[in-house]
């Protein structure tokens, strides 16, 4: 063999070594933004399950008005704690509710497909507006169709549930039974809910039906991690916050869900280590390196926070505040780094 | 000989290291002669958006709607921003002052931030409308970039500090007429990088870096806290058509005796004592402050008020990072009561005359502002308000007339009270009563705020029940409220009732009402 056979033999070898490493990160990408999929799939699953169960509570309210003829006096004097019970059922739902879709928003509102379920679900204006305008219609119970009425979470829902909106409240009541009518301590508009309540359980049946038919590509996994990631600063924020709340005052404020921050935050760190770090690392290493430190740590900390209050321990006002913050510093870091890998990589974020 | 052979030998090394020399004194000289412009490109931003357009003359404006900027134009780097802890290292007094203030929770206590997000979600592009507040809430935040919705810029101690040491003293040019923080922060230039050790060996360095002529001139003059303090909405950050104004602090100032009398928004706010400063002013007393106090002492009881516990960590969003808790609670009551003293230096209630009438009789009651050096209250009015508080009883001492009662346990208060707050109206001209700025298309009054030493006379026709006989009494109180409490509801989804503060009260009886039997 001479030397120009051996020069060539080698670049052979080279060249085939690099194909099949891309192709490993080929695959590698598919079968990442195949689990950006089947994330969004999961929390579109727990969605549809959180707003049918919220429906479920919604009918025990609407039932109870209506086994008195709509007589909301009536129905308090007579099932008071059956109506404030279910009341507080529907609450803790749309809480719940709303965060799954939440932290699924940045996916949902990025995809031209979908869009339009962020506008009906939760981002949408009233047609009264002049833009983002929520288009879809309301019909309720009654027969009466509320037209282009806003998005279903923000413009109809949470104001309904919580009294904000002195126009659905029918009367006030005591709600917590501790002989004051407190803010929110009142009964709300049976028709609207349930009109409500059912057409976020269509509308999300409905979205996942469109992304079941979405085939998502680069973009849209850097659209989802640089989206989803950010949420995991805010629910721990909100963590730390409700460590601060005390007495009555926080009734209005979802619970500690660290639990939840563990989930969203795996699946973001799956989505990054499977379809985006193959990508970064051909161009970055050193990038790679960083992000995926950065996810380790975010993990860590989340685990060990939640072992420790799964395991009974209070956290005081300087380490709920100090574990808050580092949180949201680290998912901070984290975006801004993926985000410069984005923009290294030519990526269109989807806005 | 043999120095001349040993030189021989070596002449290539040394040769080639007088090369070197040369060339390494060159490129110093290259990078000394040519220094790169500080700061960032905003292109350099990863993603970072202008959805606003041009200004008038054709150019970018990064920081919109804000009138904030960098006085190179360029984005600030925020590993270069000195952190208020990295100041405190030498200037412990002054940190210990503005630690516990409103400046340094400005972006980030929980009135502010739930609304500004409650706002920024209105809107598809509300996240850069949020440049609007943050230029004077978090100006850290805005000039790097990061108010945006992708954040590609990583966070910074500095970025966290609300208006920390550099966004006074970098400051080079203040319009406090134009307001919406109009000020230019040389905060890619005017700052150092120093260590302490250095600071101390090459003093003059750090005070041109923080204390240029210019700045120090600045930061004293009452324009410069109106850039902030004066906010004016149209369609920019809002749906109002032309310019509403809705903070006019300065202006208020500006035509008033304290402005006439060379009193500035320093001098009582800065001032060691701001309570006892205001008193000696009321006697007529003018003279400036012995020295300046960074803990901005302003009318925002809630934010000192210790007996909320831990509930006002959360209203004030946390913990200030650099004192431990004992030390920062000792800090925050101190400010805490320095800032009631102040309010009760502002106003005074004076029964100005009482007369009868048809199955009743008349009072005339005069709210005057006797302290403030703007009107009272100022701000942020249609949340910041004042409202007046009457009974009168009989000689039983029953009550037979109550206007401006307040529900503790609900946080609400008489929806008939005299007021004085402004209100926002949204396009339908349905009330906004959780300030939600970027659907505001109009701001009215109920009643306009008082000047400074002005006054405004109040008129209560008071029916009295049959029969009822005097002498009367009458007991008036002055309140003053933070907020309303749809907005802490609404935007912070808590239900915690905001307490009033009493700034002032009258008792007096009635004389001459014994004739008034009905």
């Amino acid at each position: 063999m001479n030397r120009l056979t051996h020069v060539l033999l080698g670049a052979a070898v080279i060249g085939s070594l690099s194909a099949t490493e891309l192709l490993a990160d080929s695959s590698a990408e598919i079968q990442g933004l195949e689990d950006v999929k089947n994330f969004t799939l999961e929390h579109n699953a727990e969605l549809v399950t959180n707003a049918d169960l919220m429906l479920g509570a919604v009918r025990t309210y609407a039932g109870i008005i209506t086994a008195h003829d709509g007589d909301y006096a009536a129905a308090w004097k007579a099932d008071g704690p059956a109506l404030a019970k279910a009341i507080e059922d529907i609450r803790g739902l749309w809480l719940k509710t709303s965060n799954q879709y939440e932290t699924m928003e940045g996916i949902v509102a990025g995809i031209p497909a979908t869009v339009k379920y962020d506008m009906i679900l939760d981002a949408g204006n009233p047609g009264t507006e002049s833009e983002d305008v929520a288009e879809y219609d309301l019909t309720l119970p009654d027969g009466t169709v509320l037209k282009r009425p806003g998005s279903l979470f923000h413009h109809i829902t949470e104001p309904l549930f919580w009294g904000m909106d002195p126009v659905n409240v029918i009367m006030t009541a005591d709600l917590n039974g501790d002989g004051n009518i407190g803010r929110g301590e009142m009964l709300f508009d049976a028709n609207l809910a349930l009109g409500a309540a059912e057409a976020l359980s269509y509308w999300a049946k409905a979205l996942k039906t469109e992304l079941t038919e979405w085939k998502p590509n680069r973009d849209d996994a850097f659209t989802a991690v640089v989206t989803m990631t950010p949420t995991v600063g805010d629910y721990f924020g909100e963590w730390k916050e409700s460590q601060f709340i005390t007495g009555d005052i926080g009734a209005f404020v979802a619970q500690s869900r660290l639990v939840d921050v563990q989930g969203i935050m795996g699946g973001c760190k799956k989505m990054y280590f499977s379809a985006i770090s193959p990508v970064v690392k051909a161009t970055d290493p050193n990038l790679d390196q960083s992000i995926r430190a950065g996810f380790e740590e975010l993990l860590a900390l989340v685990k060990e926070t939640y072992e420790r209050e799964y395991a009974g321990e209070k956290f005081g006002t300087e380490e709920a505040d100090a574990i808050g913050n580092e949180a949201q510093d680290i998912a901070d870091r984290i975006v801004a780094m993926v985000l410069q890998a984005a923009a290294k990589n030519g990526v269109t974020l989807k806005m | 000989m043999k120095m001349k052979i040993q030189f021989r030998h070596h002449l290539r090394w040394i040769a080639a290291g007088v090369v070197l020399a040369g060339t390494a004194l060159a490129l110093l000289l290259i990078k000394v002669e040519a220094p790169t412009e500080e700061g960032v490109k905003m292109t350099d931003i990863p993603y970072y958006q202008l959805p606003f357009g041009l200004d008038e003359n054709g150019n970018e404006r990064p920081f919109w709607p804000s009138r904030m900027t960098t006085a190179n134009g360029r984005m600030s780097d925020p590993v270069r921003i000195p952190s208020a802890l990295e100041c405190a290292e030498c200037h412990q007094q002054e940190f210990d002052e503005w630690a516990p203030s409103l400046h340094a929770v400005a972006g980030i206590d929980a009135i502010y931030d739930k609304t500004e997000e409650v706002n920024a979600g209105l809107l598809r592009h509300g996240t850069e409308q949020g440049r609007f507040c943050e230029g004077c809430h978090a100006p850290g935040e805005l000039l790097s970039g990061r108010t945006n919705r992708f954040v590609s810029v990583a966070p910074s101690d500095a970025l966290m500090e609300g208006v920390s040491c550099i966004a006074c003293h970098t400051a080079v040019h203040a319009d406090p007429v134009a307001g919406n923080g109009a000020l230019t922060l040389a905060i890619n230039s005017g700052i150092d990088k120093l260590s302490p050790a250095l600071i101390l060996a090459a003093p003059r360095d750090h005070a041109r870096a923080f204390g240029a002529v210019e700045t120090n001139d600045l930061i004293a003059k009452p324009e410069f806290c109106g850039a902030c303090h004066t906010e004016t909405y149209d369609r920019s950050m809002s749906r109002a058509e032309g310019d509403q104004t809705v903070q006019a602090t300065f202006e208020e100032w500006k035509d008033s005796w304290y402005a006439k009398n060379d009193v500035t928004c320093q001098d009582c706010h800065m001032a060691p004592d701001p309570a006892d400063y205001v008193m000696q002013l009321r006697k007529g007393k003018v003279a400036k402050p012995e020295r300046f106090s960074h803990r901005f002492v302003g009318a925002n009881y809630l934010m000192f008020d210790t007996s909320l516990g831990s509930n006002l960590t959360f209203l004030r969003g946390g913990l200030i990072r650099g004192l431990d808790r004992e030390r920062q609670n000792k800090l925050i009551a101190a400010q805490g009561e320095a800032t009631k003293r102040l309010l009760r230096t502002a106003a005074r209630l004076e029964l100005r005359g009482q007369s009868k009438i048809d199955k009743g009789m008349h009072l005339d009651i005069a709210v005057q502002n006797l302290g403030a050096g703007h009107n009272l209250p100022t701000g942020v009015t249609d949340q910041k308000h004042m409202w007046l508080e009457v009974v009168v009883k009989n000689a039983k001492g029953e009550t037979v007339f109550h206007s401006g009662g307040y529900d503790a346990l609900l946080g609400a208060t008489d929806p008939d009270a005299v007021a004085w707050i402004e209100e926002f109206l949204d396009e339908d001209g349905n009330r906004i009563l959780d300030h939600l700025t970027f659907v505001t298309a109009a701001v009215t009054w109920q009643r306009v705020t008082i000047p400074p030493r002005g006054e405004d006379v109040v008129g209560y026709d008071i029916p009295l029940p049959e029969g009822e006989t005097g002498p009367f009494t009458l007991e008036a109180r002055l309140w003053y409220r933070v907020a309303l409490q749809e907005m802490v509801f609404n935007n912070l989804k808590i239900d915690m009732p905001i307490p009033p503060f009493e700034l002032t009260s009258l008792t007096s009886d009635l004389s001459g009402t014994e004739g008034l039997v009905q």
